[in-house]
């Protein structure tokens, strides 16, 4: 408790040093906080838009630069969240942290907002994104700045080299077209492997386990209690492992190593025949000095014969805290960052896919960034991580079992049943 | 005379004393007081608080993700620390010799104490990948190996990797630690000991080791606090994988803190802060402060 204080303290410190004008009080006009972080030219992006905000509105908007990294971003968050403190006022919000955040009472309904002046109304966004992610006990408390799915990415010239008419639709085709390239290519390129994705102990190892349970079953949120051990999911669970160990169309490492970096290394380096990434990994194998550059397709991610495809949501969302002492202004805030204009712009200077609709209909997105049109349909399909507040505790037993079944050390039953147990027993403490 | 002035001697005393005390109280004391009394209580963000007793410790108790973090984290203290201190005492041994450029070596032995075990780590990781690592290539260079060998790829890989990084880091914080010992041994006592016709190994077993004594003490209790408390460099290097087998105890706690759970997370802390501290009484009571030595 006392080592909470001392934290909340320095959380307190940290926020309102920021603020040029704690010492002087507040100016006339209200003043706002907006917490954003992220790469260092994403940052700077976020200045401009709201430089651009000030200038419309007169609202005058300072900028919480928060760390890339992003848990670093939930506990500053947080810190100052369970501080009460009224800065930041709005903030952007990993999708994964929405249910901890909205049931701790820390976000402000924007229900009183939506479809007023300069506020779109709920249906100018995906539906289910809004439902799953956004709604909490029935009020709408943050909307989607940013939203992300898995997808596919494959190598044109060696599909069209080896007779492959389209990539595989299903995770069986997957596995026979891996097969078949890889044992070609292995003649003159040894390190060559047909599938990457992600397999470390970390939480990218949930949302494929998701992408690949989710084709047949998935992970389950019912009436609050998450269901992860069904024979669904472990079929899903065991065809992850054979891909390594068993067909060995997964190099050995990818329970180890392959996080979204290591495996977009990979696919770019002209070492693989697939690759499972979010959509930022599209731009870097456009790059210049990409292996891959124009000989890139992508595709959603496969099912199973007895399922249907699935991509797990990722994203940003954004929110503005129950505490925040300009609530009305932080709301005009969101109304704006969440507008049609400025999520085209956000699309086509950090490559963020809008969870607006309208901005996948728009012309000039269809022009400058045909690679957006495939992707509403993955947004649009996509599925959450359970959205429960103890998602972090879940998510913690399932990369840890997940994980030692992709080592071999235990059996994807074994795994599963496990999990479930310890899900189980973490939801006992919180009843 | 007497009693008033043996008072004010006594007050003086106190508040010569008093600025440490406080300190103490309101760095060390408190924050541990607070942690203890955080695990009592169901302390989770989305959840009214309230005192629950030692329930949070009854979940650990039953709660296989603590004992597997706890199992690696005693393991790892054990293997790593006695190899540290055998390998620091070895270097100290070889700079105190003197020799042309014992200045520049004394420094250079520094340098991977210097690094950020974050950036230790994410080298290592490099070391040891298995497409391009250097390890991969000396084993296969050198005919041991046909294939690249995918060392972090077992429980027991991944350890040795970590025990390995972990000493290249901190065996020149011993070195060092026990160099200044070394250095505090008056020459006339190795000269005595030649007088009494003693070989090198009884100069070492007899006048170094009993005079380096505090010295190896306090380099094992620093040493021990840190390892039982290890995190960046087990978070950069296997990030408590494969299965969760080389996750630590402050790994394991501080995923609780993220996730809005204090109460549980503090409770973690409370058994790594147990642990450091038994050990620090143990090294304490073998360190014979206090007493004269020789």
């Amino acid at each position: 408790m006392r080592i909470r204080i001392l934290l909340l303290v320095a959380a307190i410190l940290l926020v309102t040093g920021n603020d040029a004008h704690a010492a002087g009080g507040r100016p006339q006009g209200k003043m706002l906080v907006f917490a954003a972080g992220g790469a260092p030219s994403e940052v700077d992006y976020w200045q401009e838009l709201l430089r651009e905000f000030t200038a419309r509105t007169g609202i005058r908007v300072d900028l919480l630069r928060q760390p890339t990294d992003t848990s670093l971003r939930r506990q500053t968050l947080s810190l100052a969240l369970m501080a009460r403190e009224r800065d930041p006022d709005v903030f952007l919000m990993d999708v994964a942290w929405l249910a901890q955040f909205a049931a701790s009472g820390w976000l402000a309904p924007l229900d009183p907002y939506l479809g007023r002046a300069g506020f779109s109304g709920r249906d100018a966004f995906f539906p289910r994104i809004l439902e799953l992610a956004d709604t909490w006990k029935g009020r709408t408390v943050a909307l989607p700045m940013y939203v992300d799915g898995g997808i596919l990415y494959y190598r044109t010239d060696l599909l069209r080299k080896y007779g492959i008419p389209r990539p595989p639709a299903t995770w069986e085709r997957l596995l026979e077209d891996a097969l078949k390239v890889q044992r070609g290519e292995r003649r003159d390129h040894p390190g060559f492997y047909g599938f990457v994705w992600q397999g470390a102990q970390y939480e990218g190892l949930v949302c494929d386990f998701l992408e690949f349970a989710g084709a047949v079953g998935g992970i389950e949120a019912v009436g609050g209690k998450v269901i992860v051990d069904t024979p669904r999911n472990r079929e899903a669970l065991r065809f992850m492992r054979d891909l390594i160990h068993e067909y060995g169309i997964s190099p050995p490492n990818t329970y180890t190593e392959m996080k979204e970096e290591e495996t977009r290394a990979f696919f770019q380096e002209g070492n693989a025949l697939f690759e499972r990434n979010w959509p930022y990994a599209w731009s870097l194998h456009q790059a210049p000095d990409s292996k891959v550059r124009g000989v890139t397709g992508t595709a959603p991610l496969p099912a199973f014969e007895a399922g249907r495809g699935t991509a797990c949501l990722g994203g940003w969302h954004v929110g503005l805290s129950r505490y925040s002492d300009a609530a009305a202004e932080g709301a005009r805030l969101i109304g704006f960052l969440t507008s049609h204009e400025i999520q085209k712009k956000l699309a086509f200077r950090l490559g963020w896919n809008s969870g607006r609709k309208d901005i996948y209909d728009d012309p000039d997105v269809a022009e400058r960034l045909p690679f957006y049109r495939g992707l509403r349909d993955v947004i649009e399909r996509a599925r959450p991580r359970p959205v429960v507040p103890y998602y972090n505790q879940v998510s913690e037993i399932l990369q840890r079992r997940l994980n030692a079944a992709l080592a071999g050390r235990i059996s994807p039953g074994e795994a599963l049943s496990a999990a479930q147990r310890e899900i189980r027993s973490v939801l006992s403490r919180y009843d | 005379m007497g009693k008033d002035h043996d008072l004010s001697e006594v007050l003086r005393g106190y508040a010569f004393l008093a600025p440490l005390c406080a300190l103490l109280l309101v760095f060390v004391f408190l924050p541990v007081a607070g942690t203890v009394l955080d695990s009592l209580m169901r302390d989770v963000t989305f959840l009214p608080r309230r005192f629950i007793g030692l329930s949070n410790y009854r979940s650990l108790w039953s709660d296989p993700g603590f004992w597997q973090s706890l199992r690696f984290t005693a393991l790892f203290t054990l293997v790593s620390v006695p190899l540290e201190l055998a390998l620091g005492l070895a270097f100290a041994l070889l700079l105190e010799h003197p020799a042309p450029v014992r200045g520049f070596l004394r420094a250079g032995v520094l340098i991977p104490w210097a690094i950020p075990a974050a950036v230790s780590g994410r080298v290592f990781e490099l070391i040891y990948n298995v497409q391009y690592g250097l390890a991969n290539a000396i084993v296969t260079g050198i005919g041991l190996s046909d294939g690249p060998a995918h060392w972090l790829g077992t429980s027991t890989g991944a350890f040795l990797a970590l025990v390995a990084a972990d000493a290249w880091k901190t065996t020149p914080f011993v070195a060092i630690l026990l160099l200044a010992g070394l250095s505090s041994i008056p020459e006339d006592l190795y000269r005595q000991a030649e007088v009494d016709r003693a070989g090198p190994l009884q100069r070492f077993s007899r006048v170094t080791l009993p005079l380096l004594r505090p010295v190896l003490v306090v380099a094992l209790l620093f040493r021990t606090i840190d390892s039982l408390r290890v995190f960046d460099l087990v978070f950069v290097l296997t990030g408590g994988g494969p299965g969760g087998s080389t996750t630590s105890l402050s790994m394991y706690g501080y995923r609780f803190f993220v996730g809005g759970d204090f109460g549980y997370g503090s409770a973690v802390s409370v058994v790594l802060f147990l642990l450091a501290f038994l050990f620090s009484l143990l090294y304490l009571g073998a360190g014979r402060f206090g007493r004269e030595i020789a």
